[in-house]
């Protein structure tokens, strides 16, 4: 340990800043941790590559992306990924397919760091307030949009509007419209309602349709349709059912990209994928699963992205009205999942147990303060007799035809049964699933109010929990499935947004964790794992978990 | 011949009407709201509305089924909700595809299982007839996505020998482009080619039983004549009828061949227009399919009546 | 294949002798029963579909292992203990087939019953009247059959939900213009007959003429009609699954099964596919080979 440099560190941050600091000299958190978290709060890339140099005596690197640079310059990539959904605008977007493309042209306030966190992007550093409440942006200078007009703050004012007024999941109630602050054009000064530790995830890859677009972008304008960005790479042809096709942006701020352009093949189904990746018709996949992807998990051609993400399923039940509506119900339908079974069984062991709150076990901020539910038919009967359904219940339980959903779901109707649930199956198609089920037109707010009492949903990655907890779980969110309210869980989802450093949040979690695990508004079994990969033709391929390959030090080999 | 084509496309005319109503019911039965479907779940009602008000969801059903017929017509049904482009510019180039898939299939089974189901005809109850009829009964049994994905795996990916994916380059030449087309082409085959061997041999057998062909053969004209000149013409007038009620089949239901080939043809993008309550589209596709239909069911029976002209007067129902 | 698919010994029906009384009838039909029984393609599709309907009826009872509870480990290939080996969640391939059987044969031939019926029933009325109400429903089927099938599958399903109920009726309606058709063309046939005309001179009712001299004698073409759409309905049953719009899980129907499980093939696991694909063809050419044989016997 390196004190006298630690300390010119310690002099040189503020109050919350040395907390964070001193953490990680106690070795209370990792450095992957402290990376992260020194990230989110604006610690200055030196000044943490200073810290992690005393505390380790070695000189570190700062955090940003990086290539080997080892690769051959040139050549265009085949990369497959999800046809996208609906048109890439980038407000509305909602799939892995379209968040891919955009993030192309595109560029976020904060990129996607090396080791999946967060890392500077359009924005060179941020810091806050005290309070948590006033971030400021240094924006990087001498960025160009694809049309040569100059990059500014005013972009980032509109981007901001227009994702607040279309009611952006991550920033709906964090931020309002004419929030930020343009009198320079070089900083962004974004004021929140609240305090926001983790303000800046929600403008960060992360947060899939906050893509800073130009002033002249108006609501439903579209990729295709005006083609644009800042980023390393200019759309050149769209065709919807089919593919893209990018070209190098030459006068990226980042300099010159070794590929010269890349082809992106639209797919309707993960299997086709990994048949063409083994067919070897494309260069790299955006993502695939363990059950029916052997053949690219044991293929020593490929290199496999392997993340451990938050992507999970919930199945929701009830709680204002219905079979489900007695929180014992909820919890003893908990019990009977036999998490472990599911886990290897539908993942092939990559995947980790989850204990019915949406905190992934592998997160910084993740409390293991709560006990692991476990099967227990046994204590699930006893708890349904209790909720006066002594001879059990019998329900319809909702799912899509996804990915491997319709299998979670005969996992749980056979699990259940020993405990007295006697479970339908209604397994349907994405659109009527979401259209009938989850997410009814009616009532408009919120518009996805579940309609069925029970039902299983799916929920990409978000490396904070912010979404989950303020769409799923807050009074009236907009998806909240299952219709929780809960005064106790919205003042603790209020205390951990305002917790002011790493160890406050944990507490937070902690909090949150207990009392999502008691009152089971969703069963989570699991989060898996998101895999990606590519073939070992190609080298420095990064992805996100949410669509997003980034390929700007990609080259082939 | 020409007074039976023109009562042939008047009715066809007549049906086309029919499917256009048929269309209009359905789209009416689907619940219905474009402008919230456009405008995403969060929009204000207002903008809601405004939409709608301009996409003419709120006018009285018979002005809008006015207007379908006359967009039937002109065949210019406007915007697709979904891709936000003319309905014609995401309709035709996945008609070209679905139509070079067809092509490629019947290219390859309609000569091979013809010819099988003369040759079981001709050699009724041998092995090779017994061979013909169940092998091409149990490979007509199973779905095409299974048989596709079969083939993909075994073909494409263990041996390599074809593309795995049905869409070849944007710059390759015809011939590329049917390379990549003949792994699902193939798996078409196994599912058709029973089915067509079958109904030929039928057909066949009735002809070589029929009386014009015990005349040939007593008036002493040599085998060969007989079957090409006598047999033919009467025993694949079954086959013909068959296959060209199966090409609107053909264009229209391929959802699970073309996804497992990554090959967006007419039949995904139907599906996903009525998944999407992308009306506009769905009207357009589905009424396109329908004329491709009715035109290859005239076509057939224009070939039916050639070869028998007793058929012109029932045949107009082949 | 499409479920527009038309059996070519129906395209142009044979006409069947005429019979003069009530007992002749009792007769010639015992006479072609005795020769149906000694047709070796008879005995091998009645034995195939005896198997199945034992299968159907004794369930979870005669099966190896429970077919839907009993989870064992995952995707085992072929073994002496699993002789189908494993399916993804770990239950016992064979015991799904043996056990799907009921499913199939419970949907399958009231679907194709059903369609068999009212196609018959529009068939007849077509053939017999003829006339305008012939040319009028004539368009209104060909309206229908040129919508793609899948179209009016997911139309009724997206209405009404997913059920087994409405996954049999989904098909009964995708059928029944395709048999009317059939039926319509037999009745034309039979009309022109000189029985038909003679009870029409006799001043008989149109019902009368429809349902007692004409459905026997094209009793023939409705039963080779039935068995053939029994084989079809398996088969669109199996597609309206892979849409997502078919009978639910976990039920061992042997489409579902194939819709659910086809993927895996190309990771190489092909047994929990292959095996119901292998059930299904068996189902279809036992039901094509009775039906055949009803056919040769009915035109001897």
């Amino acid at each position: 340990m390196d004190w006298k440099r630690l300390d010119r560190a310690r002099r040189s941050v503020g109050p919350h800043e040395l907390e964070l600091v001193e953490s990680f000299a106690q070795g209370r958190i990792s450095r992957r941790d402290f990376l992260r978290r020194g990230t989110v709060i604006g610690l200055s890339a030196p000044l943490m590559a200073a810290v992690l140099a005393a505390c380790s005596n070695e000189e570190s690197q700062a955090p940003g992306p990086s290539g080997s640079g080892t690769g051959q310059q040139g050549g265009t990539i085949k990369i497959a990924t999800q046809t996208p959904a609906a048109t890439l605008d980038p407000i509305a977007m909602q799939d892995l397919g379209a968040y891919g493309l955009l993030a192309q042209s595109f560029e976020f306030l904060a990129t996607l760091g090396d080791n999946g966190e967060i890392a500077p992007g359009l924005a060179e550093s941020w810091t806050s307030n005290d309070t948590r409440d006033v971030w400021t942006f240094q924006l990087r200078q001498g960025v160009k949009w694809h049309d040569g007009t100059d990059f500014t703050s005013e972009d980032v004012a509109a981007t901001m509007d227009r994702l607040v007024e279309a009611g952006n999941s991550g920033l709906k109630g964090v931020i309002e419209k004419g929030s930020v602050d343009t009198s320079d054009p070089n900083v962004a000064v974004i004021t929140l309602t609240g305090p926001n530790l983790n303000f800046p995830y929600l403008v960060s890859v992360f947060n899939a349709q906050t893509p800073i677009t130009p002033v002249a972008y108006e609501t439903g304008t579209t990729l295709d349709g005006s083609p644009n960005g800042t980023g390393p790479w200019k759309l050149t042809s769209y065709d919807a059912a089919t593919k893209a096709t990018f070209e190098r942006n030459p006068d990226w701020w980042g300099g010159q990209t070794p590929l010269d352009g890349q082809e992106v093949q639209f797919f309707d189904d993960l299997g086709t994928m990994v048949t063409a990746m083994q067919g070897n018709s494309i260069d790299a996949i955006v993502q695939f699963q363990a059950i029916g992807g052997e053949g690219l998990l044991n293929n020593p051609d490929f290199v496999v992205l392997d993340i451990q993400a938050a992507t999970h399923r919930q199945i929701w039940m009830r709680c204002d009205t219905g079979q489900f509506a007695d929180k014992r119900v909820r919890q003893a339908l908990a019990l009977t999942f036999d998490r472990d079974a599911m886990v290897q069984t539908l993942f092939a062991g990559k995947a980790e147990v989850a204990n019915d709150h949406i905190i992934p076990p592998f997160a910084p901020f993740f409390s293991d303060t709560v006990p692991q539910r476990t099967k227990d038919d046994e204590a699930a009967r006893q708890l349904l007799a209790d909720a006066g359904f002594p001879n059990g219940l019998k329900a319809v339980l909702h799912a899509a035809k996804l990915q491997e959903i319709p299998d979670l779901a005969q996992l749980i109707q056979a699990g259940a049964k020993a405990a007295g649930f006697d479970l339908e199956l209604q397994i349907e198609g994405l659109d009527t699933f979401y259209g009938a089920q989850w997410c009814p037109a009616e009532p408009a707010d919120p518009p996805c109010s579940g309609a069925a009492e029970l039902g299983i949903v799916d929920y990409g990655h978000r490396p904070t929990p912010d979404v989950f907890l303020n769409s799923a779980f807050a009074t009236n969110g907009v998806w909240n499935s299952s219709q929780y309210s809960s005064s106790e869980f919205d003042a603790a989802f209020k205390t951990f947004q305002e917790s002011q450093d790493a160890e406050d949040q944990k507490t937070a979690c902690g909090e949150l964790e207990r009392i999502l695990n008691e009152d089971v508004p969703v069963g989570v079994p699991y989060f898996y794992h998101y895999l990606s990969g590519h073939s070992n033709g190609v080298q420095d391929i990064r992805v996100s978990a949410l669509g997003q390959m980034f390929i700007e030090k990609a080259s082939f080999v | 011949m020409t007074r039976y084509l023109a009562r042939r496309v008047a009715l066809s005319l007549v049906t086309l009407f029919l499917l256009a109503t048929l269309v209009f019911v359905i789209v009416n039965v689907l619940p219905s709201d474009p402008g919230r479907r456009i405008a995403g779940p969060f929009a204000p009602q207002e903008t809601v509305d405004a939409l709608n008000e301009r996409l003419g969801a709120n006018d009285p059903l018979l002005q809008q089924y006015g207007r379908l017929l006359k967009n039937t017509v002109t065949f210019d049904f406007g915007d697709s909700f979904k891709y936000g482009k003319p309905v014609k510019s995401v309709l035709f180039p996945a008609l070209a595809r679905s139509a070079k898939l067809v092509f490629l299939a019947l290219l390859l089974t309609v000569p091979i299982s013809i010819l099988a189901g003369i040759v079981a005809a001709r050699r009724r109850n041998t092995l090779a007839d017994r061979l013909i009829v169940t092998v091409g009964l149990a490979s007509s049994s199973i779905p095409e996505f299974v048989s596709g994905v079969t083939l993909q795996f075994l073909l494409g990916v263990q041996l390599g020998w074809l593309p795995v994916l049905a869409l070849a380059p944007s710059d390759a030449g015809i011939g590329t482009q049917f390379k990549h087309l003949l792994l699902p082409a193939l798996a078409l085959v196994a599912v058709y080619f029973g089915y067509i061997a079958r109904i030929t041999r039928a057909g066949a057998i009735q002809a070589l039983d029929a009386d014009y062909t015990r005349t040939a053969v007593m008036k002493g004209l040599d085998n060969r004549r007989v079957l090409t000149r006598h047999v033919m013409r009467n025993a694949l007038q079954p086959t013909v009828a068959v296959v060209g009620t199966q090409i609107g089949y053909l264009f229209s239901g391929l959802i699970g061949l073309e996804l497992i080939f990554a090959y967006p043809g007419l039949g995904s993008l139907i599906v996903g227009a009525a998944g999407d309550k992308d009306y506009p589209l769905l009207e357009a596709g589905v009424l396109l399919v329908g004329i491709i239909y009715m035109i290859c069911t005239l076509l057939a029976d224009l070939l039916i009546a050639w070869m028998n002209p007793r058929a012109r007067l029932v045949g107009e129902f082949a | 294949m499409s479920v527009e698919s038309v059996d070519p010994e129906i395209l142009g029906p044979a006409p069947g002798p005429v019979y003069d009384s009530a007992a002749e009838r009792r007769l010639a039909r015992r006479e072609r029963l005795r020769l149906l029984v000694r047709r070796p393609g008879f005995i091998v599709g009645f034995l195939i579909l005896l198997f199945w309907l034992v299968c159907a009826i004794g369930g979870d009872k005669i099966t190896p292992s429970d077919p839907i509870n009993d989870f064992s480990v995952s995707s085992q290939s072929p073994s002496a203990e699993h002789l189908f080996g494993t399916d993804q969640l770990g239950r016992d391939v064979l015991s799904r087939v043996m056990a799907g059987a009921r499913d199939v044969l419970i949907a399958a031939p009231i679907a194709a019953g059903v369609s068999v019926a009212l196609g018959s029933l529009i068939g007849i009325v077509m053939g017999y009247y003829r006339g305008l109400i012939d040319e009028v429903i004539s368009r209104f089927i060909e309206a229908m059959l040129s919508i793609p099938v899948v179209l009016i599958a997911l139309l009724i399903i997206s209405v009404l939900g997913a059920s087994r109920t409405i996954v049999i009726g989904t098909v009964a309606v995708l059928f029944t213009p395709i048999v009317a058709r059939t039926v319509r063309a037999a009745t034309l046939a039979e009309g022109q007959l000189d029985y038909v005309t003679a009870a029409r001179l006799r001043g008989e009712s149109g019902l009368f003429v429809m349902t007692r001299e004409i459905l026997p004698n094209i009793s023939g073409t409705i039963l080779v009609e039935f068995t053939v759409r029994v084989g079809y309905a398996v088969f669109t049953i199996s597609t309206l699954s892979f849409l997502g719009a078919g009978i639910q899980p976990p039920s061992p129907d042997w489409g579902l099964t194939i819709s659910d499980t086809y993927r895996l093939i190309q990771a190489g696991q092909w047994w929990p596919t292959l095996f119901p694909a292998l059930a299904i063809a068996s189902l279809v050419i036992a039901t094509n080979l009775v039906a055949d044989s009803i056919d040769s016997v009915r035109g001897a």
